[in-house]
Parts: structure tokens; sequence; C-alpha cells
């Protein structure tokens, strides 16, 4: 495989045009299926093309709508450093501080996580819970879908030969006075999520929820939402009561998978019984 | 390709496949058996290298990732006659067992106390959570990080009074 | 009756090896790469992904080696058809191929072994191999495997699937079991566990013009491998020479052959070339040795006054596709089944069964770690029932010195359970367990239980557990220590180079080590069974005490001294004090020849006299005589949402007789915990008929930094007056604590007796399902 570092995006465009050719990001989920292709004798690619020589992916900057654009080749450690996505979006940040191990979070990119589109990517729930979105770039030009669009089943995205993620555009979630993000795992470091939520919910004056944004991770092919859960907790101070309504739509409506990690029933249990949390914060 | 980049203090230059593995480019090119290789995969850690002062796998880089950068492996850290106070420490307190994964954990723990001189018992688990240790349990590599950054601190505390 | 409180060694100095390893500069197998090596990797078709998917029992139609050696740099591929010698190997029975000619028995077995240029021609060559397999019946469960028709995994063997049957007894415990006032039963199973040291089976090896093999391996048994590799490759087990540099972990998985018998055939098929292999991870996993998996089935009688009567166990045990070591480890369960208790009926029985499963061998803990989740459970039953404090029905029942053991053994060695007890019972952490108990924050449940457990040293009657020490004076007058048992991380040749500095009055510096070489140093047995540092300690004071009376004399001689009262040696020389002439060691070692600075000396630990006349069944290792003792405390949280389990606290209190080296006693008690919580929590090895699907370490999780609390450990300062210096080995027994100490925590913060490991989050919210409200404490 030939490694190829543009400088400049044409010359990545250009690069990726060539058959055969991949995005490298941070490498920690590519690198790693590559190593298990070459194992078993699969086909790899022809070139790798790096991201991490085009500046203007990384880094996170303050766009005119206030959103934030978070380089889609800043790494996550990168990320969790920056006060303004400590901050702004701390539901992203405490999804970040669990995510994988400390190389791995010096390694791996914010792109690289949502393009793998695992369905237990971390940083999934959390920027479906923000409404991001993610800006592509081809060399036919640039253009911008809801995170909600761009993945579309395990593995699987809406990124066009040629084309990659430039960067993902996060609203800042300050008016939102509950913030909440956990992972539940096999171990403390190092795990991949067994069930994950993010939520996010907006309250009035009398601490009553007028909006409320749930996303749960490892439960089905992509994140899942459940408006029918956020539906019940409107109008709704997040008392342990409120909270066991919506738990209960959300253990009869997920449809989990068994798989190595646990089964569909913990899973479906345990995805109810997250957000009892938010009576504790 | 034509590579060129620092290890250990030292500025390299060789031609190399750009898609070979850091680990191997270091290990069997360079010789730098002091890096370890246990999974892979990402997984254990044991091949942790500081690259431009960050802890990084080098099980999942290619050598053309190491064009023009610092690399810092453990035998970069300290030497047998001026050991770094990780590796001291390590010595000292008992951190070091079978001392496979050794290598790769001073790397993440001198990684750490470049950023954080003073950090609690808590950084220092979350600082070395993605090297693996099956000998330890970890208690005692950690009381050796403490006891590292308590040694920087005051040296660090010498050189100001000296001044 | 054994010393107490005797009076302890300087505080400890830093491991010898601490210092060159923190720095990367020791060298281990892995790092063995002569020049112009070759690379050899074994195939395993069974592990194959894809179309052709797994299986773990198959006739072996043939191997296509077309396309393989097709692929450039590829030199060798090797089948059944080329192994020289018995093609079998084994350590008590040898019924394992090298190469797999006829069948395939787990997933993980071999049938083709390529020799090639480099690492990447290799690995195309192993994938481009292809193996025409028929697929036979399997079995995967030892109860099934019993069971008539069930699949042979070794057609034809006398005995079937059964590889030993066994008997422990004492007393009529069927008798006594029917009139106890109080009974408590259970079955509990325990899973496979994988050693997961971080240096994978590794090693190189030649074969030199004379014919001789020499091979560099990450062994925790050199002298031994050597009979190994000459059965299974036809070769002359003299004409082996095996080295065993410092091992990047072992625990058990690296005694007996990993890759040495493949490594000898790949040296003997290359031309004089040096080879070398090193198993990756996804290998490793599948291919090494497990922990046994059990099945128990318990029934523990009391008087009401909690005094133990009697004891019924019975134990299956899966081996796997081969015999390895499940005989030697049932035997250990077996001899362990009934706890560190005084019980006057005891009844084992076990059953070590063939399946189409990994192979299980030796794991620290060695049967042990198997049985005590079960014991300890049954204890805390017990004492619940009767209304007793567990740590007082511990206590009562704990064995003493000069007990008779549950295999009816007298123990004469040091036996300070109760000691160990009274230290958890006088510690905050259990004095102040209510209060802590009831400051369990919201959505969190405490608990906290304890653990009485013990581990036998030594292999046992039937094979004798000697250590043969060699020192030198060597030419600079400093002294080499040729240590004969492989120091796997436990730190054993550093604990002998302490003891020599201390027997000879050198500093640290002037001692050397020679790590296990088959030529250099003499037979020492395995690093194995808690015996490490006892019986190569032991070796080692006798011939630390005969250089001593050598240098003595040799000086008196020289320095025109009658005899040796007077002499004395101190750092770098022997003195006559009364005249204060001196002789440097570096002069002396001038005019002694090598053979007189050498010092030979050997030492046997000592084995049970008028064993008891039960156990006949097994070959060797019934019964032992040395234990090492332990209590354990841990204090947990479950949280009530997701069943996850924090350990907060835990303490290890440890009977090891006499610490020698408090840092290197301290690491053994926490890195035995660490493992024990591993296979407690979270080590969930999972297979789907014989295939693993665990086989990475994304799967198969071991704890990191994260998953640990601080983990205290105390010696309960005794003296075994066998032991070098009074020392026992305390290897292997902080491995058996912490299942049934977390186990019992559990049981405190649910409700729910969990009797199969691991307790995973999944197991342990069921039990709060089932368990909804707080039991009152």
């Amino acid at each position: 495989m030939n490694v190829l570092t543009p400088r400049e995006l044409p010359e990545l465009f250009a690069a990726l045009a060539a058959p055969g050719a991949r995005v490298l990001a941070g490498g920690t989920d590519l690198l790693v299926r590559l190593r298990a292709d070459l194992r078993q004798g699969r086909k790899v690619p022809s070139s790798l093309v790096r991201l991490d020589g085009l500046e203007e992916l990384c880094g996170v900057a303050r766009e005119p709508d206030g959103a934030l654009r978070l380089g889609a080749a800043t790494t996550h450690a990168g990320l969790l450093a920056h006060p303004l996505v400590r901050v702004e979006l701390p539901v992203l940040a405490a999804a970040l501080a669990d995510l994988g191990s400390p190389p791995i979070r010096n390694m791996g990119t914010l792109g690289g996580n949502l393009c793998t589109a695992s369905p237990a990517g971390d940083t999934l729930p959390p920027l479906m819970v923000l409404g991001a979105s993610v800006e592509l770039a081809s060399a036919a030009g640039v253009r911008r879908m809801a995170l909600a669009d761009f993945i579309t089943g395990p593995g699987r995205t809406r990124l066009a030969p040629g084309e990659i993620v430039t960067a993902v555009l996060a609203p800042s979630a300050r008016e939102f006075a509950v913030r909440h993000f956990e992972k539940v795992g096999r171990r403390s470091a190092l795990a991949v999520a067994v069930v994950s939520l993010a939520a996010l919910l907006r309250l009035d004056a009398r601490g009553k929820a007028v909006e409320a944004r749930l996303a749960w991770g490892s439960v089905g092919p992509t994140v899942w939402r459940c408006p029918e859960a956020e539906a019940a907790l409107l109008g709704q101070r997040p008392t342990l009561t409120a909270l066991k309504r919506a738990a209960a739509v959300v253990r009869a409506r997920v449809q989990p998978i068994d798989d190595l990690r646990a089964s569909a029933a913990y899973r479906s249990e345990v995805a109810g019984n997250l957000l009892l949390r938010l009576a504790a914060l | 390709m034509k590579l060129s980049f620092i290890l250990n203090g030292a500025t390299v230059r060789l031609d190399a496949e750009p898609d070979r593995r850091a680990v191997d480019l270091l290990r069997e090119e360079l010789g730098a058996l002091d890096v370890k290789e246990g999974c892979g995969t990402g997984e254990c850690g044991a091949c942790s290298v500081l690259v431009d002062g960050v802890q990084k796998l080098s099980c999942l880089m290619l050598a053309a990732q190491l064009e023009g950068r610092t690399v810092v492996t453990a035998a970069g850290l300290g030497t047998a006659e001026k050991p770094h106070p990780v590796q001291r420490a390590f010595a000292e307190h008992g951190a070091v067992q079978c001392g496979f994964c050794t290598p790769g954990m001073a790397v993440a723990a001198a990684g750490l106390l470049a950023e954080n001189p003073a950090p609690a018992r808590e950084d220092i688990r979350r600082a070395v959570s993605g090297n693996l240790c099956r000998c330890t349990g970890y208690v005692k590599i950690i009381d050796a990080v403490e006891a590292a950054a308590r040694e920087l601190a005051a040296r660090k505390g010498k050189t100001e009074d000296a001044r | 009756m054994p010393k107490r409180h005797a009076p302890s060694l300087p505080p400890s100095p830093p491991r010898a090896d601490a210092l060159a390893k923190a720095l990367g500069a020791e060298r281990y197998a892995f790092d063995a790469r002569p020049e112009g090596c070759l690379w050899a990797g074994a195939f395993r078709p069974g592990a194959l992904f894809g179309p052709e998917g797994g299986m773990a029992h198959g006739r072996v139609r043939g191997v296509d080696t077309t396309a393989a050696l097709a692929v450039p740099g590829v030199l060798r591929v090797l089948t059944a058809a080329d192994v020289p010698g018995a093609n079998l190997q084994g350590i008590v029975h040898k019924d394992q191929p090298v190469l797999c000619g006829e069948v395939l028995r787990h997933a993980g077995d071999p049938v083709a072994l390529v020799l090639a240029e480099s690492p990447e021609a290799l690995r195309a060559g192993l994938a481009a191999l292809r193996a025409d397999i028929e697929p036979l019946p399997g079995v995967f469960d030892p109860e099934e495997a019993l069971k008539k028709g069930a699949p042979q995994v070794h057609a034809g063997r006398k005995g079937g699937n059964l590889l030993l049957g066994a008997v422990i007894e004492k007393g009529d415990a069927r008798a006594a079991l029917k009139s106890v006032p109080v009974l408590v039963r259970g079955e509990f199973s325990t899973p496979v566990q994988e050693h997961a040291f971080l240096e994978t089976p590794c090693g190189v090896a030649q074969l030199l013009p004379d014919g001789a093999l020499q091979m560099t391996v990450s062994t925790q048994s050199p002298f031994r491998d050597r009979f190994e590799i000459g059965h299974a490759l036809g070769l002359n087990p003299f004409k082996i020479r095996v080295r065993a540099p410092h091992l990047g972990g072992g625990f058990g998985g690296k005694d007996g052959a990993t890759v040495q018998c493949l490594l000898g055939l790949a040296a003997l098929k290359a031309g004089g070339r040096p080879v070398r292999m090193v198993w990756d991870r996804e290998e490793s996993i599948l291919a090494g040795y497990k922990r046994h998996a059990v099945r128990l089935r318990y029934a523990l009688g009391a008087e009401r006054d909690g005094t133990l009567v009697a004891l019924s166990c019975r134990v299956v045990f899966d081996t796997g596709a081969y015999a390895h070591l499940g005989s030697e480890v049932m035997e250990l369960s077996m001899e362990h089944a009934a706890g560190p208790y005084r019980i006057p009926h005891v009844r084992v029985v076990g059953r070590c069964v063939y399946t189409n499963n990994p192979i299980a061998g030796a794991f620290r803990g060695f049967g042990v770690a198997q049985v005590s989740p079960a014991f300890e459970s049954l204890m805390d039953e017990l004492a619940e029932k009767l209304g007793l404090d567990p740590l007082a029905l511990r206590r009562k029942n704990a064995l003493r010195h000069g007990d008779e053991n549950c295999s009816g053994v007298r123990l004469t060695g040091s036996a300070q359970l109760t000691d160990c007890l009274d230290a958890v019972a006088a510690h905050p952490l259990w004095t102040t367990r209510e209060a802590w108990r009831a400051g369990a924050p919201a959505f969190t449940r405490r608990g906290v239980g304890l653990a009485a457990v013990f581990n036998g040293m030594g292999y046992g009657r039937g094979l004798a557990d000697m250590a043969i020490a060699k020192l030198e004076l060597t030419e600079a007058g400093g002294f080499l220590v040729y240590n004969g048992v492989p120091d796997m991380g436990q730190g054993n040749s550093s604990a002998f180079a302490l003891l020599a500095s201390q027997e000879l009055n050198q500093p640290p510096s002037a001692i050397g080590l020679v790590q296990p070489d088959t030529e250099q140093c003499l037979p020492s047995g395995s690093s194995s069974a808690g015996r490490t540092t006892y019986t190569y300690g032991n070796a080692l004071l006798k011939a630390c005490a005969a250089m001593r009376v050598k240098l003595l004399s040799r000086a008196a001689m020289a320095l025109f001294c009658d005899n040796l009262e007077g002499m004395e040696l101190l750092p770098g020389m022997v003195r006559h004090r009364p005249t204060g002439k001196s002789l440097p060691l570096a002069a002396m070692a001038g005019f002694l020849s090598r053979d007189d600075r050498v010092c030979v000396a050997e030492a046997l630990m000592p084995v049970a006299q008028n064993p008891p006349d039960t156990g006949k069944s097994f070959f060797i290792g019934f019964p032992h005589l040395l234990f090492a003792y332990a209590a354990h405390l841990a204090r947990i949280e479950v949280d009530e949402l997701t069943g996850r389990v924090r350990v907060c606290d835990y303490l290890a209190v440890t009977d090891g007789g006499r610490v020698l080296h408090r840092q290197g006693f301290d690491q053994q008690a926490q890195g035995g915990v660490a493992q024990g919580l591993g296979y407690a929590l979270l080590e969930d090895f999972r297979l789907a008929e014989g295939r693993i699907l665990t086989g990475d370490l994304s799967t198969y999780l071991i704890p990191t930094a994260l998953d640990l609390p601080d983990i205290a450990s105390e010696a309960v300062e005794g003296c075994e007056e066998t032991g070098p210096h009074g020392l026992k080995g305390v290897g292997e027994v902080g491995l058996n604590g912490p299942a049934p100490a977390v186990g019992a925590a559990l049981y405190e913060a649910t409700g729910a007796r969990l009797r199969d490991l691991p307790f995973t989050p999944e197991r342990v919210l069921t039990a709060l399902r089932k368990k909804p409200r707080r039991r009152r404490t």
C-alpha cells in the first residue's frame, strides 16, 4: 500500500480518485481491520490517503450561527482539551472522555468515529442529541447534511466516492439544563459500549421539560431515538416517577440484538434504566 | 520512501516501505527492542511511544506517519546512569514484574507528567488505562508515578531556588 | 510449633531486574532476532473465518500447499508426514500432535507449518494454504462427553473421553451428611480463563552443524521441554539446549510446550538457519492453554454450633482436546475442595474429560481457584443459616498447625490462617463495614465479603520437587548465580541474587545472574506451583554455605592460618580478624581452578510421610504437605441500573511464612488478586461449538487500571521451618480469594448467591431483578 500525505484538499481529492484508494484518519479502526484482512489474505487498499497533513481539517472554531465547527481530523484528545467543547458540548466531552483509552484518544479522530459508523460509536449519540450536521467535501464541491441522515446503517454512510467529512457542526447545548451521557461497557477503559445514552433536557422556569432529546447507542443498527419517550417527559419534572414512565416506553420499543457483550434483554432493560440516572443528577 | 525523523534524540534517515507498521520499523529496522508488541490491535499499549510528546500506539501507525516527527521510546526517556524519574520510581516502588508492559507504561507515565506535573491518583489511573499489565494490579505502578511526580516537583523546586 | 514473628530481614532493596526492565533494556525471547533468520508459522484451519467457517473436530483429508509454496519467500510447507519423531507432545500424557495428520481435535490444532524468509511472506503463505477437512460431530460439554454414544475425541482410546476419574476420601461423608443437623448444598460453575500474558509465546531455534538443536524460548520449563521436544521430534533430549530469558509473563500458560516443538521442527528443516516463531495475540488465545472450566456439586454439613462435619463434592473438569496437565490440575482442585478447614468426613469425586474445546492446563491457582468460590459460598450460606458471623465461622474451623486436613494429611508445616482472619477482623475495612454500607449513594448497593483460601506448594508426592543451585566465584571476584527456574516476572531470580548477597555478605552489585540455560544451569524443575523461591532458594542457601566454607578455608591456607576460626567473608575479601590479614576475592579467584570456583547444591521439598490411603488414581501430585494461606476482604458497589460492579477496596492478608522481600511479597499478593478480580468479574471466555468467540483482547477483557482498586496487602509473619529463612511460596494463593470474596459481597448487596462465574453485569442485574429490595444488613 502506498501512503499519501496531501497538504491541500485538491491534492487529497486527486489521490482519492485513484482506484482502491482509502482515507486514513486516525487509523485506530482502519488499521485493525487491515491487519485482519492481511492475516486472512483478503484484498487491501492500493493506497491510503492521510488526512493529518491538512490543517484545515483540524481544530475547533465558532461558526457565524453560533454552532461549533469541529474539524473532522481533530483527535478525540484534541477536542476534549478544547475549552469550547468542554463548556458548550459537555455531553460530547463526556463521551470523548470515555472513548477507548488515552492513546486511542490521541490518535482517533471525530471524523473517523463518524465514518466508521459503528452502532457502538461513542460520539454518535451525543452528536445526535446536539442536532449536529456534517460538512462533506469532494472535488465536486461542499455539502452539508444532518448527522442523522449521514449515517444509514452499521458501517454505512452517505459518503460519496471521493468524498470526505471535513467538519462536524454542533450547536451549543447551553440552553439545556440537563446534559447527560453515560456509557455502559464491560470495563472502565478500552470498552465497547454495550448501551449508551445521551440526553438533553431543556427545562422551563418551573423545572419542567419543554424539550427532551434522547439518543441511545449499541441498541440498534445505528443510533436509536425514541420520540415516544421524549414526549413522555415533556411537561414533567425529571423525577424518578416521570423517568420510570419514560423508561417503560423505552423498554417496550427498543429492539436491540444479542451479541458477545450482552443479550438483547439486558440491553432493553438497561436502555430504560439509564434514563433513571437523570433523577440523581 | 525516504524517511527521516528523530528517534530518541538522534536523526534517523532510512528507506522504508510507507505502509510498514511503525512498531516493525522501530524494532526490526532500527533495533528499538524496548518497544514491545502485545496485541497488534491497539488494545494493550505495550507498543506505546511518544510522538511529538504524545502517547501513541506504534502498532497502529505506519512508517509514513513518522516522517518529520520526534519519537521517544522508553530507552529514550533515560539511561542506566540517568534514568527518567518515572523509570527510577518504577524500579524502587516495585512497579515492575515481568516488565513486558513496562516500557510502554513508562512512556505513558512520562507523557502524563510532561502534561500534568501534579496528577491525582485517579488521573494516573486514567492516564495508564490504555496500557494493560497482567502482573501488578497497577497499585505499585500508580505509587511509582506519584513518587516520580514528587521527585520532579522537588527537582523543579531546587532549580527555582537556585535562580 | 512454628515460630511466630521471627525478625524480618532488612527492608527490600529494588528487584535486581527492575531498572533494566523500566529502561527497556531487558531482552526477552520476543527480542531474539538472529541474523538471517527464517520465520515459522502454524496453519490452524479450524479457526478459519469466512465461508469455510471454523470447526473444532474433523478428519484431515489433505493440505493443499501449492498456492502457499508459490508465494515468493515461502521456503517450505511442512505437514505431519514431515515430523520425524512420535509427533506427540504432552507433559504427562503424550497425546497432542505437533502437526495433525489425521484428526483435528480443537479449533486451534495445526495441520501445517510454513517456513518463510520474512513475516510478510509467512503471512501470505499461511493465508494461501487450504486444508481439506471433513467435519466430524464434536463434543463440547464434558458431561455430554461421558454419555454413551458421545463423539470420541481420541477415537479408540481406552477409557473413551474420560481422561481420569479419581476419589479423595476421608471418613464416611455419605453417612455423615445424612445425619448432620445443618446442611447446605449448591451447584457451581467456573469458566475458562485465558492467561493473557503480555508476551505471547515465542522463540528462536537453530540446528547446529553438530546436530544439536538450540532454542531460546519464552518457557517456564526449559529442562523438561527438552524431553517433550525430544519425544515429539525423535531427538536426543540431551542434544537439545533450551535457554529461557526473562519471560513477559507466564502464569502457568508457558508450562509445557507452546512454540517449542513447532520451532524445533522448523529448525530441523531450515538448512541450519535460525528460525523465529512468534504467536500473535489471536494465535496465543486460539492455541494456548487455558484455565479449566469446572462444574462443581457440593454438600456441606455442620453441627448447630458451626463445627463442620462432612463435605461431599463432585467436580467435572473440561480438559479440552488434550490431556496436558488436566489430571494434575484436577488433583489440586480435589485436594483443596473442602477449603482450609477441619472436616472429619470428606468425599471428593472428580472426572477430567476430553472435549473438542481449547486445551486446558496450568494457570496460577492451579485447580484451587475453581473450588474456592464454591466452598466459600457454602461457608457463607452456612453462617447465615446458623446466624453466625461468617468470619467467626471460618476462624472456628480454620486449619491450624498439627491438624489433619481434608485429604488426611497431618499439617506439619506452618498454618496461620487464623492469624490472617484476625488481621482482617481488626482491619478498618472490616470494622467500619456497617457504616460504609449504609452510606451507599443513589442507585447503588454496597456489600462487603470475605474469603479464606489456601494453596498447596510444590509438586506433591510422586514427583521430586528438587532444585539444583550452582554458584560461581567469578574471575573478577564477584559471584554468579546460575538460576535453574525461569523468572516469568515473579522475581525469583532477583530473590536469588538477594539471598546470595546476604549469605555471602557481598553488595548486590557483586552478584550476577545467569538465567536458565540447560547447558550452563542445572535442572531445577519448572517455574510453577509456588515452588521457585522455596526449592531453589533452599538449594542456593546450601550452595552459599558451601561457598563460604570453601572461600574461608582456601583463604586460611593462603594466609597461613591454622584453622577457620577468626576467618570472615567480607565484601570483596576474606579477612582473618585476629591478624587483620586479608585476601581479595579477585586474587583468590586467580588461583582457584574453574571447577574449584563453583559450588553446587540441591534441595528437595519435603512430602507428607505416611500419605493417606486415598487418591490412588493420581499418577503424581497427591498429596501436598505445605500450604500458603490467606484471608481476603472485598468492598464492592453494585449499580442497580446496569448491574455493574465496582470493587472499591480490597485487602489481602497472606501467610507466606517469613517474608524475605516485602515488596516482592506484596507484588505477588496484588498481582494474584488482580487476576482473581478479572476472573470474578470481567473475563468471560466464550465458545460456540469449540470455536473461540473471544479471540482477541478487544473481546476477551482483562482489567485495566480503572477496573481495579488499590489492593492492600498485609503479611502475617510466621516461619515455615523447612523454607529458605522460613519462607513459603505465595505466588498462587492470592488468585483464589477474589471470586469468593466478591461473591460474598454481591450476596450482601443483592441478596442473591451467584454461583456461576464470572459475575457479569447481566447476571448481577438479573439477580437484582429477582431481589428488588435491599437485604436487611
